[in-house]
């Protein structure tokens, strides 16, 4: 799989060879590319294996910034709030925005040495930011940290890596998944959830026919796209060459996922014309039996007290995939150049990272292994998901990549299931588009 | 320049259309002879704290992004290269990948320019003469009438996205009570999307008209619509050959304040469609926006801007030019 | 004329006065006056339904609020959506109600003030370069503001304003529509007070102070509650700016509640009422300086 999604990747894979190796930091400072004398130097000059749980400097305070504002929220306040009562010189300010705001806040604010020293952002998020020097490489803090790739899962630790320097130290990943509505399934006299084409069709027949006319809306923006993606990975298919150059989500296997996204509306499953987050609302007033949307709604539908179950994705193509995101640590400059301030942030990013099964509450799938295999993960709403890792997809860190594909796939996706162009032509369209705009970006971040 | 030379030259018009007319004007401009202090300090003096904010933060922005509009430019990252005027090249070339948007962008300002502003100059004015008298409750009506104009852009997308959706709104199941089509595709397909957009900002903004227009009507002396009734004028008439150009400098203004917000829209569309259905409905603010502040393309945005004001501009040329011709 | 010198009070009289011998009501008979009443009854339900809908869903709990089909009556009627706004940690909303007036007042204060003294001799003298200081200032209507954010941003980046709320209140204050707008009014107001008060040996500034602005207080006001609405409505420019916690404004900082991927009508309502509950009051205290301050019967007469 690793190989499928860095076909060019051998010195990352050379790295990782080597593991916690003692040259790793150095190899890492030299094939940072891009980076200055001066981050390398930085990155070197951090001496290997000073890392130790606490923090005995004199009191910091760090700037902590994250956009958990949902469900989610909650249970990252208290984590904070329990690490500060455990580590008493170490103040944590929480500065938490909504996500979508946060990115367009980010840049600005750093650019200003106004930023956080320490925060948590999306695993796409990571080469972006990486491009445009708003976080350093933190190759040693995961050393310091000790951890490796075999503390997480391939996938999710390599997306991490942004010209062959870490940025990111995965705190948990999480996937779309499949909800279902219990009764109606238990009205339709359908058993267990879908886990394949067929499978789901003949649910949706049954439910059809007990009288939910529509049981599955098709949504036409988030998460259509994250629906495809994960459908293209299904169908062997990848949506960008892993080294950023070009667009090929308008192969076979993109036209198969998205003609049987459309076919759910055009085969009378769902109706036509889902608004934004219509089918979010609709499936929380059950006005519907089936919808995918991440796992972290499931605070959300708890809160709804409705009767719902969730499992995978079912598999609708030919192998077992599905799209999956990842919230990272990260540090920025303004940690890194004071000694006390990055070793409190190593604390903070060690100790919130081993807790993460308190993270779990939030509807997370723990990054780390050793959480992750926990039986309050196993035993939790999303444990089926947990157990699926390996079948988890992220997209590769290429920068820009998330706003080349907000102007082109999502809009294909979208055209394509209202109907208003054909899957096949929406595809190549946005694909054309996006091969453009990632080859600009090729040379504006000078891959 | 030439068109703000009209715009200022339009503003004597509207005192000269005023009733008192030419003889109001003549007594004015000879009291300017009389108290005009000429030269010296004393203007510059009292323009000195708006002009130090106006250069500051309006000229000086505005020559900072002609010159971005010159780079490929992304504040930050640390090399922001010289492109000459590739950035405009590329706007009129048809395989780059900002020109497409843009212009789709033009297009869907235009639309929504054309299709709003007719609704916010007329439907304001509406309800202004059916308030344009003493009633009872009158002061309710109007602040009634004004409310939405309070709320922020962020407030209304989202209260009428909920109660605009196609399957599960308000709207569509009111419709359907009253054995309409109860399946409108309000947010996700043109042009409902259009009469969804335009009448959402006719809601929100028309109360801001309304009291504009509320005022240029109470300033319509009453001995004209006497004179029209002695004259055997019916209220059409009346409404023709008195109210409309007793209101025209009122309108001219309305109108242009109108077009310069009609063409600014972005909240709405951001909020309520996302654009959809594909980009059908994403405005040129809208496409800026996106292309400068959240892809960082800031030179490519700074000249998409100047090229829309550069439209504006024009787009107001015409307008002076229309308000004047029935004058004359 | 001795009368306008009190504006206010003097402004008003011609304009009653009009309007109560305005065609319409001259001779309202009772059918017209009930076919009145029916169409602004049908058009205030429409314009007030959506907002009674806004205040009713704040009332709601957090699962009714996203209710399909929606209610009218709020069952259980409940204040939580209220309490968690107002009760969340490290969410200051009172703090940012207080920032919001600061800066809107400021800002308002600071537009209307520029403005008028900018608008004065661009009314009221002759003098080199008027033309090009006042096309300047007219053109510049025409510059979608989107375009001022980047540059803006990096001028009070080097002025080190960001994260203060002198970001918000300085670089939107120089209104070229309050300097056109105060311009109109001051051109329609009568000169023979401004000599009278030059003849009993005023200097421009204490005409300018003690003749025009007491004079144009309803058009001053409107621009007053115009520029606070903007600056207590705008959105992308803060977020830019503003960036800890405690220096937010309401907008951006209600948004922060919303979570991005679901649906809290319960607190989106409510976060709505609160930030326009203050500015709506407002309005209605003010209206009636805003359509003297439009129209120019009040010292025509």
């Amino acid at each position: 799989m690793s190989e499928h999604l860095y076909p060019s990747s051998l010195t990352r894979r050379g790295f990782f060879a080597l593991g916690g190796g003692a040259t790793a930091a150095a190899l890492l400072a030299a094939c940072g590319g891009g980076k200055s004398a001066t981050d390398a130097a930085q990155g070197a000059a951090t001496p290997s294996g000073t890392f130790s749980a606490g923090y005995d400097g004199p009191k910091v305070t760090l700037s902590y910034w994250n956009g958990f504002t949902g469900g989610d929220g909650p249970f990252m306040k208290q984590l904070v709030a329990q690490f500060q009562k455990e580590n008493p010189k170490i103040a944590v300010q929480s500065n938490t925005i909504e996500w979508a705001q946060y990115y367009q806040r980010l840049p600005a604010a750093v650019t200003a040495g106004k930023g956080p020293d320490v925060g948590a952002m999306h695993l796409d998020q990571l080469a972006t930011n990486a491009a445009r020097k708003v976080i350093v490489p933190i190759d040693d803090v995961a050393k310091a940290l000790g951890l490796s790739e075999t503390d997480f899962t391939p996938e999710v630790w390599q997306a991490g890596i942004y010209k062959g320097a870490r940025y990111g130290i995965p705190l948990d990943v999480h996937s779309l998944a499949m909800y279902y509505n219990t009764d109606q399934f238990a009205k339709a006299k359908v058993e267990g959830a879908p886990k394949d084409a067929a499978s789901l069709q003949d649910a949706m027949d049954k439910l059809k026919a007990a009288g939910i006319a529509t049981p599955f809306w098709m949504p036409t923006r988030w998460p259509a796209h994250l629906m495809f993606l994960s459908l293209l990975w299904q169908n062997e298919g990848e949506p960008y060459a892993a080294d950023g150059s070009k667009a090929t989500f308008d192969s076979d296997a993109g036209v198969k996922a998205l003609s049987w996204m459309r076919d759910t509306v055009t085969k009378g499953y769902s109706p036509a014309n889902v608004a934004i987050d219509s089918q979010y609302v609709a499936f929380k007033n059950q006005k519907l039996a089936v919808t995918w949307d991440g796992i972290w709604q499931i605070n959300d539908l708890n809160a709804a007290k409705i009767p719902y179950e969730l499992a995978p994705v079912p598999v609708i193509g030919t192998t077992n995939a599905v799209w999956a995101n990842s919230h990272n640590f990260y540090l920025t400059k303004q940690a890194s150049q004071d000694p006390n301030r990055l070793q409190a942030a190593k604390v903070f990013i060690d100790w919130i990272s081993k807790k993460s099964a308190e993270w779990a509450g939030a509807g997370m799938v723990p990054a780390r292994k050793s959480v992750r295999e926990t039986d309050a993960v196993k035993q939790s709403k999303q444990g089926p998901i947990a157990a699926e890792i390996a079948q988890l997809k992220f997209l590769p860190p290429v920068p820009g990549l998330g706003d080349v594909q907000a102007q082109t796939l999502e809009i294909a996706v979208a055209n394509a299931i209202l109907g208003k162009q054909e899957p096949a032509a929406a595809l190549k369209d946005a694909a054309s588009k996006a091969t453009k705009l990632m080859q600009a970006n090729q040379k504006k971040f000078g891959a | 320049m030439a068109s703000s030379q009209t715009t200022s030259g339009t503003v004597p018009g509207r005192r000269a259309t005023s009733s008192d007319g030419v003889a109001a004007a003549a007594p004015g401009s000879s009291a300017t002879r009389r108290t005009s202090w000429r030269g010296g300090a004393t203007p510059w003096l009292f323009m000195a704290p708006y002009l130090v904010l106006f250069v500051g933060f309006v000229v000086a922005p505005v020559v900072y992004g002609l010159w971005i509009s010159l780079h490929d430019y992304d504040y930050t990252l640390p090399g922001k290269p010289w492109v000459g005027l590739d950035n405009y090249a590329k706007l009129f070339s048809s395989d780059s990948t900002t020109a497409g948007p843009f212009w789709q962008g033009m297009r869907a300002t235009g639309i929504f320019t054309l299709f709003s502003v007719p609704l916010l100059l007329a439907v304001p004015l509406a309800v202004a003469l059916l308030m344009n008298s003493k009633f009872k409750a009158r002061n309710l009506f109007r602040a009634l009438y004004f409310a939405p104009y309070v709320l922020g852009v962020a407030v209304v997308a989202s209260l009428w996205r909920f109660l605009l959706d196609t399957n599960i709104g308000l709207v569509n199941q009111y419709l359907g009570a009253i054995g309409l089509p109860d399946s409108i595709p309000w947010l996700t397909s043109t042009p409902e999307a259009w009469v969804a957009l335009i009448g959402v900002t006719v809601w929100w903004t028309l109360g801001f008209n309304a009291v504009i227009y509320l005022a240029g009507l109470q300033d319509i002396p009453a001995e004209l619509y006497e004179a029209a009734k002695v004259d055997g004028a019916n209220a059409w008439q009346r409404f023709m050959n008195v109210t409309l150009p007793g209101m025209r400098p009122v309108l001219s203004f309305v109108t242009m304040v109108t077009i310069i917000a009609s063409a600014n829209m972005f909240g709405q569309a951001y909020l309520m469609t996302r654009g959809a259905p594909g980009t059908e409905t994403r405005t040129a603010i809208y496409t800026i926006t996106e292309t400068g502040l959240r892809n960082f393309q800031m030179g490519d945005a700074a000249a998409m801007s100047y090229i829309l004001t550069l439209f504006l501009m024009l787009l107001s040329v015409v307008v002076f030019w229309l308000f004047r011709e029935r004058s004359a | 004329m001795a009368g306008s010198t009190s504006t206010v009070g003097s402004g008003r009289t011609p304009a009653s006065a009009g309007r109560a011998s305005s065609p319409a009501s001259r001779r309202p008979g009772p059918g017209r006056a009930i076919l009145r009443y029916t169409a602004l009854a049908i058009l205030a339900l429409l314009f007030v339904s959506p907002l009674v809908f806004m205040l009713v869903t704040s009332f709601k709990s957090r699962v009714e609020a996203a209710g399909v089909p929606p209610t009218w009556i709020p069952h259980p009627f409940t204040t939580q959506a209220y309490s968690s706004i107002l009760g969340a940690s490290g969410t200051p909303v009172l703090r940012w109600f207080v920032n919001s007036m600061i800066a809107a007042a400021a800002n308002s204060g600071l537009v209307v003030a520029t403005a008028a003294m900018a608008a004065y001799p661009l009314a009221r003298m002759e003098f080199k370069g008027k033309k090009i200081v006042f096309s300047a200032i007219i053109a510049t209507l025409f510059v979608p503001p989107v375009i001022l954010v980047i540059p803006n941003y990096l001028i009070v980046g080097k002025l080190l304003w960001l994260d203060t709320l002198i970001a918000v209140i300085v670089p939107t204050a120089a209104s070229a529509f309050g300097v056109f707008f105060l311009r109109q009014f001051f051109l329609q107001l009568p000169r023979e007070l401004e000599e009278a008060a030059v003849l009993d040996g005023a200097n421009r500034w204490q005409t300018f102070l003690k003749v025009i602005l007491p004079l144009s207080k309803p058009a001053l006001v409107t621009l007053a509650l115009l520029a606070f609405l903007t600056n207590w409505n705008d959105f992308l420019w803060p977020v830019y700016v503003l960036f800890s916690p405690e220096a937010q404004t309401l907008p951006a900082g209600l948004s922060t509640l919303q979570s991005a991927n679901s649906v809290r009508y319960d607190l989106l309502m409510a976060g709505a009422v609160i930030a326009s509950v203050p500015v709506l009051a407002m309005y209605v205290f003010a209206q009636r300086f805003i359509i003297e301050g439009v129209s120019r019967s009040g010292v025509k007469g």
